[in-house]
């Protein structure tokens, strides 16, 4: 369980507010200056709030008086700040509460070629590697992430977002990630809460509020986990955890090998009947849950892979287009989407 | 010569090791804390620089004689060696407070505040991040301390007078060998002034331009 209040008074801006969820990774997304940082700093002793509790299952944070030292959280901000007078293996040690755990850490994220280098020495994706290994090997409570990944250039991202859903995976501490990318949120959060000038405007499953919440956040991109069942030259067919087949294009990576793929909605068309001699890789058969107006956004329809039983995904069309086809909940059709628009999250380079 | 030498590198030193610990946690202070009037405490600390030195000198002379504030506290401290590490001390510290000051003020708060949350008291912070990414910059500080007291001369003259073999440090000798017209004496005490100046001028710098590029 993750459990907060907090008020925080920086100037004229006021941060308030107060969630409880049983999720074990929080995603806390919202514009720029809506209070995210803010939030993760009041928890982790950074800044004084008037008011402070955190709780996590038996564990809590009851008031802010309570030092960062004796929080137990483990703290990564969106600059990693590395100790830059210690080596990799130097900014592990100190503070470590747990030797074993600082090696399983370090094999998780697989930087044992490091460890001798200075932080000055380490390549933007290293650096933050190395800065989530050294708050978890802290043991921490929970870890707070301040958008881990915000630093870096998309190629980048790509090949440490595994890294950070094997983080989950593996060592299970609840997680609060601040993040701008909806797609960071979807393949790492449980749940997630919107902040908007200082307060939670909305909280739930990322699926459903990232769907809905297109105009603050960009469009909405489709993101699953996967596994790679086929590898030709230059294109990869993953099988979707949630049900259903996507062929992107992928060089250099196995069979076998655990992914995450992502589509953006106002990259997918829609077809009535099977489209023949067409170059897009991806003609998936789909039943259609639901069409939802979105303003001036369009309108999205949400359809299932595998006769509705598979993958949700959501496709943004015109109002136009859809009248058009005569789209409503029950309907049978075509997503269709090349696989170059398709994004594929790996750790390999 | 080797007696001024030896007397001017003892009350150098032992007026450096006085500021030094004092001057570093005064900089650290005035780098980290924040409260109302700070500036006037500043000020206050940096007095010495701007001051004249005799006035420094006088101050402490009234201090430490008998009837003052610690005169009996510290009887015949007067016009002995203590007096002149004392005196050149003090008018170090500012000089190597401001310069640690500076040091600390380069050290990202936010890499302090990682170590708390790392687990690490403030202490064992100050220890292990803030004085060891300070190092070069209280290194310099340190030094141009030990130049100040080794250049001291006014209010060392005036709590501590001119004793061959106690209080008679470069400044001082030079001073003496003018008023009794010895120009090759205090030609001679220049040159080796400037030779020592030198060395600590040009370590300083080296130093800081290696804290800059770092």
């Amino acid at each position: 369980m993750i459990a907060f209040d907090v008020q925080l008074q920086q100037g004229r801006f006021l941060l308030d507010v107060q969630w409880q969820s049983q999720a074990r990774c929080l995603g806390i997304c919202g514009p720029s200056g809506s209070g995210k940082s803010s939030l993760l700093e009041a928890l982790a002793g950074w800044r004084t709030p008037r008011r402070l509790n955190l709780r996590l299952d038996a564990f809590s944070v009851p008031s802010a008086q309570i030092p960062p030292e004796r929080r137990e959280l483990g703290y990564v901000p969106q600059d990693g700040l590395l100790w830059p007078h210690l080596c990799v293996r130097e900014n592990l040690a100190l503070g470590c509460a747990n030797p074993q755990l600082a090696q399983r850490t370090v094999a998780v994220l697989g930087i044992e070629a490091l460890l001798e280098r200075l932080p000055a020495d380490l390549s933007g994706g290293e650096r933050q590697r190395v800065a989530l290994a050294r708050a978890i090997a802290r043991q921490p409570r929970a870890l707070l992430l301040d958008e881990p990944l915000g630093a870096l250039d998309a190629g980048l991202r790509r090949r440490i977002l595994p890294y950070l859903a094997r983080v989950g995976e593996e060592f299970r501490i609840p997680t609060l990630f601040v993040s701008h990318d909806p797609a960071e949120v979807l393949a790492l959060c449980d749940e997630m809460v919107l902040l908007e000038a200082g307060r939670i405007v909305r909280g739930g499953p990322p699926a459903v509020l990232l769907r809905e919440q297109d105009s603050v956040l960009g469009a909405f991109e489709n993101i699953f986990h996967g596994e790679v069942v086929q590898a030709d030259e230059g294109t990869a067919l993953l099988q979707l955890a949630e049900g259903g087949q996507v062929s992107v294009a992928a060089r250099g990576i196995q069979v076998g090998e655990r992914v995450l793929f992502s589509i953006r909605s106002d990259e997918i068309l829609v077809a009535l009947e099977r489209p023949t001699r067409i170059s897009a890789r991806n003609v998936l058969p789909a039943v259609v849950i639901a069409v939802v107006e979105e303003g001036n956004a369009g309108v999205r329809v949400d359809a299932r892979l595998d006769e509705g039983r598979g993958a949700l995904l959501s496709a943004v069309l015109s109002a136009a287009a859809v009248r058009e086809l005569g789209l409503s909940a029950g309907a049978e059709l075509y997503l269709i989407f090349k696989a170059n628009s398709c994004r594929l999250f790996t750790s390999q380079p | 010569m080797l007696e001024i030498l030896t007397t001017t590198l003892l009350v150098a030193g032992l007026a450096g090791c006085l500021a030094a610990p004092l001057g570093i946690l005064l900089g650290y202070w005035m780098a980290r804390s924040e409260f109302p009037g700070k500036s006037v405490v500043e000020t206050l600390i940096a007095l010495p620089l701007t001051l004249p030195p005799t006035a420094i000198g006088y101050l402490l002379l009234v201090l430490f004689s008998r009837g003052g504030l610690l005169g009996n506290w510290s009887p015949g401290f007067l016009f002995t060696w203590k007096a002149a590490v004392l005196s050149a001390a003090v008018m170090a510290l500012p000089l190597v407070a401001r310069t640690a000051r500076a040091a600390f003020a380069e050290v990202d708060p936010r890499l302090e505040l990682m170590g708390r949350s790392s687990g690490l008291g403030s202490l064992a912070v100050f220890q292990r991040i803030t004085l060891p990414l300070a190092r070069r910059g209280l290194l310099a500080a340190c030094l141009l301390g030990f130049g100040r007291a080794m250049g001291e001369f006014g209010a060392t003259v005036i709590v501590a007078g001119i004793i061959p073999g106690e209080t008679e440090t470069l400044s001082l000798a030079i001073f003496q060998e003018i008023q009794l017209g010895n120009s090759a004496g205090a030609l001679q005490l220049v040159a080796i002034a400037t030779l020592l100046s030198f060395l600590l001028v040009w370590t300083t710098e080296r130093l800081l331009r290696r804290r800059a590029s770092s």
